[in-house]
């Protein structure tokens, strides 16, 4: 009797019936698996994405760029300009006199990272030509927290050039503490003078005239960030340098 | 067979390549910005001068753009005369040196307050006013003013040194009435 219904062509045809619903239903679970799988994969992704850094003058943001959480690999950035708010309204530029100069960063992106920050100061003459002849030694922009916060890599520094590293890691929205304070420049620029004598009239004039009336000092700052995860390879990569990691994430740099 | 192992092979190692490319990538950004500030040094001020009833009205003005400075004025005339300064603003202060010192910072496109130096006959001591026909060929009054650019101590005060000085003039005129 179980012969016959074995052998029976109506079997034959619910048994493949069967092999192809169960083969169906076992492809639909590998569907949905596989849709769940990218799923997660792809919301590790946002995360990470998120990488960015921001400059910041007396509090404020100057410049930034923060990549976006999206994968279309946008980002929001801005170029802004230091110094701009210096001086007093009405007032000029005096040399000598102590101008408030905080820069310091902030990390705008959702991962922590490593940050450093490269100085440069120098001389421009009326036309925006570098002026090689005037010492940036004279543009005295006051670096604190050094040694404490900050490092400054001893081995790629220049006259022009200054580069400080953040010794800790930049935890997402934490800002940095100061790296400079105050900005002045030295009046010796004053002393390189030669004098003119007039006459008109009665009156006789000596007058000073300054070899450097009208030049430009400039400062730039760039500020650098990087992961922390597998930071040691990745500050190799991305800065050029080696640098140890210790276990609570303290940076040294390797001479 | 032999053609599928090289096949898994190559597959193995497109694999392997990837992940290699994917590990060298780091996530990294940055910002940057500059700035910077033109220093403009030097001064150019004049001296004004108005002569009425055997008196000099001076004040020092500074030309626009002009860097600030300080400023101190000093007039000298022959021995027979006496010179007496008047001061209503209360702005000029007498020094050691006998120069008068005004207290403001002079800024460029500025001027001081009136500084008055009247002439006045010396007779055994006793100041007296000039007589209304003295003739006025008889002296001269020179007046000399100085200009130090404004400096700064580390607190933020400003400070002249007078041993920089950016301008120095002096006017040689007869009096008149």
């Amino acid at each position: 009797m179980v012969k016959k219904i074995i052998k029976a062509p109506i079997t034959s045809v619910l048994l493949f019936v069967l092999a192809a619903v169960l083969l169906l239903g076992s492809a639909v679970g590998t569907t949905r698996a596989a849709l769940s799988y990218y799923s997660e994969n792809y919301t590790s992704r946002v995360e990470m994405d998120s990488i960015g850094v921001s400059l910041l003058e007396n509090g404020e943001k100057v410049s930034w760029r923060d990549y976006g959480s999206s994968s279309d690999g946008t980002w929001s950035e801005a170029t802004g300009a230091l110094l701009e708010h210096m001086v007093p309204e009405g007032e000029r530029f005096l040399l000598g006199r102590v101008y408030p100069e905080e820069l310091a960063v902030t990390n705008s992106g959702t991962i922590d990272q490593y940050v450093r920050v490269r100085l440069y100061k120098y001389w421009l003459n009326a036309k925006g030509e570098k002026l090689p002849e005037l010492s940036p030694d004279l543009i005295g922009l006051n670096l604190v927290n050094v040694g404490t916060d900050w490092i400054i890599d001893e081995a790629s520094a220049t006259q022009e050039r200054t580069v400080l590293y953040y010794k800790g890691i930049l935890k997402a929205g934490d800002t940095t503490s100061p790296l400079s304070d105050t900005l002045t420049v030295e009046d010796s620029l004053a002393k390189k003078v030669s004098e003119t004598t007039t006459k008109e009239g009665a009156v006789t004039t000596i007058r000073t005239t300054y070899d450097y009336d009208g030049v430009q000092f400039w400062i730039e700052a760039r500020v650098d960030a990087v992961q922390t995860h597998n930071a040691e390879a990745a500050i190799r990569s991305a800065w050029g340098c080696e640098a140890d990691i210790a276990a609570d994430g303290t940076l040294r740099l390797r001479q | 067979m032999k053609k599928s192992i090289l096949l898994g092979i190559a597959a193995a190692l497109l694999i392997l390549t990837a992940d290699l490319e994917s590990t060298g990538a780091y996530f990294t950004t940055y910002a940057e910005a500059g700035g910077g500030m033109r220093i403009d040094l030097g001064a150019e001020t004049e001296l004004r001068e108005r002569f009425s009833v055997w008196t000099k009205h001076i004040s020092v003005v500074s030309k626009e753009n002009s860097e600030p400075v300080f400023v101190r004025v000093k007039a000298f005339c022959g021995s027979a005369y006496q010179l007496v300064y008047n001061d209503a603003s209360s702005k000029w202060s007498l020094g050691d040196d006998g120069y008068y010192y005004y207290q403001d910072i002079l800024y460029g496109g500025t001027a001081t307050e009136e500084l008055s130096v009247k002439i006045q006959a010396e007779r055994d001591g006793i100041l007296s006013n000039l007589p209304a026909d003295a003739d006025p060929a008889d002296f001269n009054v020179i007046v000399v003013y100085e200009c130090t650019p404004v400096r700064y101590r580390e607190n933020g005060e400003p400070y002249a040194d007078w041993a920089v000085k950016v301008e120095t003039g002096s006017t040689a005129r007869e009096g008149g009435k």
